[in-house]
């Protein structure tokens, strides 16, 4: 390539003025002035940051190349980023990488619009009577402390809620949930609540981890692909690559959808399904099995636990009854099943169609209990591939940014606490003594400090807010509110959620957008707004959907005066007097907490699900070898980390030095431990109702156990006679502990060491004991357009305390309001959005391609409310929510059911809110809500919320 | 003598639009104007199919028959590119062009006084290569740099393939080979009964 | 000579069966604008798409 040289004036202007907060500053300006109404501004935006850009990188300087990973969807898709004098200038397709092989979906093809989207939130700012104010960061850190102090003086810690992002990275939602611990409160949650919660609850309870079980990769080995509840072409595109991959090989392609979603275009067979009635056809489906013959025996007796009490509960799901709920016709169920026993080994999709129900966590675990049947569990080809949502909501869900746990899956309890104390190496006094001393929930009769208690959950934060305190299961109500990358619009109650932020003291937003939190209520005082950089500003590890943990290098530096999360973060706990004990382990340079010491520090404490092997070291390593991985079974060959896994996919058992290479695929016994196999896991006991909970006749791959044995305990390691096998020093750290809490790593390694898992072999189950729903049976919607079946399959009864709320079931489904709203309302993505939108609907690259929020609506209902196609619509819902949205009449709904895409929106029951934004961030294209018009609704375990079904109706506008 | 082609393959193209972004991503192309963009036909029922389109680099292109001022070209490598100097945006082309691929734009970098854009095949235009009259004009030239135009190459499912007709070709029928089946590009069902 | 006559004739008469495959009704004209002058040789840079292509567009 032959680089010209140009004008040396304009060289000479370019190397004196321009650096890259100039170029920024200069396509700024050149955006300030322009309303975004015609087409004409946007082209000018172009021509004056392009031109610029163009002149850096044609002229002068060094271009480097970055590797990051997209930071849309959960895929982990490997971007490459050219940057020259600290400006990224053009984006490459990153062949080397194992998940994408290059390719991108239209946001991954359009990431590179961070590096100089001028719709960004600047610096930090803040509301005074009613107008935006541009202020320092001191000055915002001091005044929003001063204030969650107060707040924490009169009404406890409990009264500021910490609402994580799963855009952090690993270390970032680490670190921030070890800060609410500091803060002292449970009140912490993110983006997995509304998304995968009750998957990982149900997941994790019927065989031990709640994650995909498999990979994306490893759909080329399937041979039958069935997708239910999920709509991957358009949420995660390049997942698409490899089921069409496994396809081509002769894989037969099930997608179960209320709509006739673009994934369906690509099915063998299409089944449209009833919103909210998963359940029926999934026993449907068993029930056809089970009159056929189609199960597993050997699979079931050897690694299942209570499958008696499924076939009963599958046994009323005759044809006729599933058809009759669920709206399917037996040939269609028995095609779907058939397919599925012939073709095996068949792999389970599903998203978000199956896990925001009020049965979300039943929903889950049907699925669970479809693969067990056919033992589909543990092989190549096979699995539960859940696919999630954000690129690192499973490493925020891993490190515990949620209200019911501490990094790692260790629970709340009193030996969760101890452990993490002596991991931060932090006294545990002066941690309990940082929550509330009072006590408001019993357990087993007696009291348990809010310290060990569930804390409210993030779909239920406005009812934190507007419920009466007496009623709270904790001090007081939520008066401080803190929305840390997280966009209202993508939870339901919308006028309520205007209700509670006008209601809170105290609004803060930190984001690198100024969200719909700031426009969609009518504050006109004490919000904040605080400039997070994205990921590309900083650099750090994620967990893509398949537990693989990649490394992100630095693109660019923070851009306009935003800082990275950890940053923030440190700041807040020097504000609060605490950050030396944040960072009692992890150096500090320049106010940033230094990453590769908090991976360190988290190596040294994740035991419980094995994120002890994955050193910074180690995913540099990959990084800079991805070409050496194998793209369907991830391993690397040869190279510097031959054997290994891509992403060390936890677990990654012991320490560093183990070399353990992940674990690409779960309970597959037919590898050693030590190479990546593992069996079911022993989570539940060893004995229930005098029947073995461990397995039987099963053991993974040189196992010294020859049949189930228990999670692994320094008694046991003596009874089993391999105590000695521990070094002097582990054998001082292990006494006394387990698995999960031996620091030394001791216990896992010689566990390993003799071909066993540490945390036991057992039984998958197919009940779970302590849940409302042991068996999962079937449960109308709250909002249901079927009266007729409420009274066989009621939802359940309302519930008094429920992560800290009085939680309504039983008595909103009495209510009938079928005949006012008689359509049946469900929500879900666009390929060109992510999650509320703000983001990509202020990337004028994408947002060209979406520039209306509409609704689906089939052309019988249209017609029969008068609304053409491409015309204003309003959309009222039974809360009194409504929208005003375009038309799109299509046979891809059935009638009696519309969909609405969620990433919209800026506007609010109709009027645009853009003159709300702080000058010059309102996003390129802003709609409604479909939130809004959502309602009550949540799961019974994990308190999701319902968005799937609900009810409306839709006039013209 | 290569002769560069694209090729959607119509049963991996799930519309997501990624060859629409790269392309945007790439060149920098104002918004309005889609030098690529994914049609899809019988959309929301069974036989939903879709495939991206842009200019198709034709052997015997109808907007170099009918250009007035004789504005087009083909490379050796049989890229059909234009002369943005002397095009006179009359739209001509636009009338000829059976893919609809001509775009005018109002303003900006790619279309002062309206003159016609379209797909490059990233090979820019006539120009030195990678020059900044180039880019200003055409946008990047990657094929100058050995690569091939980002669409296809950032192309989700690889379904969008570039590069030498034959050997995409080759790729092709070892697709259809894979899948036992007949070709199921979107053409095919135009030339030929079930 | 009749023969050959008739065989003359013969390709005559199918020869008015023969049909134009061409169906451009209007050439292109002689191109107005600059040379596009490539750096690279035009058999550089076919090998290297085509190493590029085997690279990239493959699914591996």
């Amino acid at each position: 390539m032959k680089l010209i040289k140009r004008d040396p004036a304009a060289i000479k202007t370019q190397a004196s003025g321009l650096n890259r907060r100039t170029f920024l500053k200069g396509s700024g300006i050149a955006a300030g002035g322009a309303a975004f109404m015609s087409l004409l501004p946007t082209a000018m935006i172009n021509k004056a940051d392009a031109a610029q850009r163009r002149q850096h990188s044609y002229d002068e300087g060094e271009i480097t190349k970055k590797r990051s990973v997209c930071t849309h969807c959960s895929v982990g898709c490997g971007v490459v980023a050219e940057v020259q004098n600290g400006v990224w200038i053009g984006q490459e397709p990153s062949f080397d990488h194992p998940f994408n092989l290059g390719s991108h979906c239209a946001k991954g093809a359009s990431v590179r619009e961070h590096g100089h989207g001028d719709k960004r939130l600047k610096y930090p700012m803040k509301k005074v009577a009613g107008e935006w104010q541009r202020i320092s960061w001191d000055q915002a850190i001091d005044e929003i402390g001063d204030q969650m102090l107060a707040i924490r003086e009169s009404a406890g810690p409990d009264s500021v809620y910490w609402l994580g992002s799963a855009k952090f990275n690993n270390e970032q939602a680490y670190l921030f949930r070890k800060f609410a611990a500091f803060w002292g409160s449970n009140n912490v949650d993110h983006q997995a609540r509304i998304c995968h919660s009750t998957t990982v609850a149900g997941v994790a309870n019927t065989w031990g981890f709640g994650a995909m079980t498999n990979s994306y990769n490893d759909i080329h080995n399937s041979k039958c692909i069935f997708i239910i509840g999920a709509n991957p072409a358009e949420a995660h595109p390049v997942s698409l690559q490899h089921i069409l991959r496994g396809k081509e090989r002769g894989a037969k392609v099930i997608v179960v959808d209320p709509r006739f979603s673009r994934t369906a275009a690509h099915a063998d067979q299409f089944i449209r399904i009833r919103p909210g009635a998963d359940i029926p056809f999934v026993w449907g489906m068993i029930w056809h099995m089970f009159q056929n013959g189609w199960e597993d025996e050997q699979f079931i007796n050897q690694r299942v636990y209570g499958m008696d009490e499924i076939r009963a509960e599958v046994a009323k799901w005759t044809p006729d009854e599933v058809e009759r709920v669920a709206g399917i016709k037996e040939a269609d169920v028995f095609q779907a099943a058939k397919t599925m026993y012939e073709h095996k080994p068949g792999t389970v999709v599903w998203c978000m169609g199956i896990t925001q129900h009020t049965v979300g966590n039943s929903n889950t675990r049907a699925l669970c209990i479809l693969q067990l049947v056919l033992g589909n569990m543990g092989v190549s080809g096979g699995g539960t591939n859940i696919f999630r949502g954000h690129d690192n909501v499973q490493g925020a869900t891993d490190f515990g940014v949620v209200s019911n746990s501490l990094p790692g899956y260790y629970g709340l309890s009193q030996d969760a606490w101890e452990h993490w104390a002596r991991v931060w190496d932090v006294d545990y006094n002066w941690i309990a003594s940082q929550f509330d001393q009072t006590s408001y929930e019993e357990l087993n009769g007696s009291p348990v400090s809010p310290m060990f208690t569930n804390g409210i959950t993030v779909s239920r934060w406005i009812d934190g807010v507007l419920e009466d305190p007496e009623n709270i299961t904790q001090k007081d109500i939520l008066r401080a509110m803190v929305l840390w990358g997280h966009a209202p619009n993508s939870q339901t109650r919308g006028p309520e959620m205007k209700a509670a932020m006008e209601k809170l003291d105290l609004l803060v937003i930190v984001d690198p957008f100024p969200t719909v939190s700031a426009v969609m209520n009518d504050r006109q005082d004490n919000v904040y707004l605080l400039p997070a950089a994205t990921q590309f500003e900083t650099y750090g590890s994620l967990t893509s959907s398949n537990r693989s943990v990649q490394w992100r290098e630095q693109v660019i530096a923070p851009l306009f005066e935003s800082l990275p999360d950890h940053n923030i973060i440190y700041r807040f706990a020097q504000k609060f007097g605490f950050a030396d004990e944040l960072c009692k382990h992890i150096a500090v340079n320049d106010g940033e907490p230094l990453i590769e010491d908090i991976t360190r520090e988290y190596n040294r404490g994740m035991w419980a699900c094995g994120y002890t092997g994955q050193t910074p070291e180690r995913l540099k390593l990959q990084l800079a070898n991805l070409h050496t991985f194998n793209t369907t079974t991830l391993k690397a060959e040869g190279g510097p980390c031959d054997g290994e896994f891509y992403g060390l996919p936890w677990p990654c058992w012991g320490t560093a030095e183990m070399k353990h290479p992940g674990t690409h695929i779960l309970y597959d016994t037919s590898i050693p431990v030590a190479e990546g196999g593992s069996p079911f896991r022993a989570r539940f006991g060893v004995e229930r109702d005098g029947q073995n909970l461990l397995a039987e006749g099963s053991w993974t791959a040189g196992s010294e156990i020859e049949d189930g044995y228990p999670e692994f305990t320094s008694d046991m390691l003596k009874e089993l006679g391999w105590w000695n096998d521990l070094t002097a020093e582990e054998k001082a750290e292990a006494e006394g502990k387990n698995w999960k809490t031996d620091l030394s790593g001791g216990i896992q390694r010689v566990a390993i060491k003799h071909g066993c898992a540490p945390y036991g072999n057992a039984k998958a189950r197919a009940i779970v004991w302590q849940f409302p729903d042991p068996v999962p049976i079937h449960r109308e919607p709250l909002y249901t357009p079927r009266r007729d079946l409420v009274a066989e399959y009621p939802t359940y009864e309302d519930r008094r305390n429920f992560y800290r709320l009085p939680t309504r079931y039983s008595s909103i489904q009495a209510q009938d309001f079928s005949e006012e709203f008689p359509l049946i309302m469900t929500s879900g993505r666009l390929v060109e959005y992510e999650g509320g939108g703000e983001e990509t609907r202020s990337n004028p690259w994408l947002a060209e391609l979406q520039q209306d929020m509409f609704i689906e609506i089939n052309p019988a209902d249209a017609n029969n409310a008068r609304i053409r196609h491409g015309r204003q619509v309003w959309v009222e819902g039974p809360e009194g929510g409504a929208v005003k949205v375009m038309a799109f009449v299509t046979p891809r709904v059935e009638r009696g059911v519309v969909f609405m895409p969620f990433h919209f929106g800026g506007h609010y029951q109709g009027e645009d809110l853009k003159d709300k934004y702080p000058e010059g961030t309102a996003p390129y294209v802003r709609g409604e809500s479909c939130n809004v018009v959502f309602t009550y609704g949540y799961d019974s375990v994990t308190a999701m919320q319902e968005t799937k079904v609900s009810l409306c109706r839709v006039r013209p506008a | 003598m290569a002769r560069m082609k694209f090729l959607c393959d119509a049963e991996r193209c799930i519309e997501c639009n990624a060859c629409v972004t790269a392309c945007k991503n790439e060149h920098e192309v104002p918004w309005g104007i889609n030098r690529r963009r994914v049609v899809t036909i019988d959309d929301g029922i069974p036989g939903e199919k879709s495939i991206s389109v842009a200019c198709m680099h034709c052997t015997d292109a109808p907007c170099q028959a009918v250009c007035p001022v004789d504005c087009f070209y083909t490379t050796d490598d049989g890229v059909v590119l234009h002369d943005k100097d002397i095009c006179i945006g009359c739209g001509y082309c636009f009338y000829a062009c059976p893919f609809g691929a001509p775009q005018y734009p109002q303003e900006g970098a790619f279309g002062a006084r309206g003159k016609m854009d379209k797909c490059t095949f990233c090979a820019g235009g006539p120009e030195s290569d990678n020059s900044q009259a180039e880019l200003d004009k055409y946008g990047r030239n990657r094929l100058a740099e050995g690569k091939l135009p980002l669409c296809a190459e950032m192309c989700s499912t690889k379904a969008l393939l570039a590069g030498d007709g034959d050997i995409v070709a080759d790729l092709f029928r070892n697709r259809v080979v894979r899948r036992g089946g007949r070709p199921d590009t979107w053409g095919w069902n135009t030339a030929y009964k079930d | 000579m009749k023969k050959i006559i008739s065989i003359v004739f013969a390709t005559f008469i199918l020869s008015a069966c023969y049909e134009d495959t061409r169906v451009t009704l209007h050439e292109p004209g002689v191109y107005k604008g600059k040379r596009d002058t490539q750096t690279m040789p035009a058999e550089e840079r076919e090998a290297l798409l085509k190493l590029r292509f085997n690279e990239v567009q493959t699914d591996r």
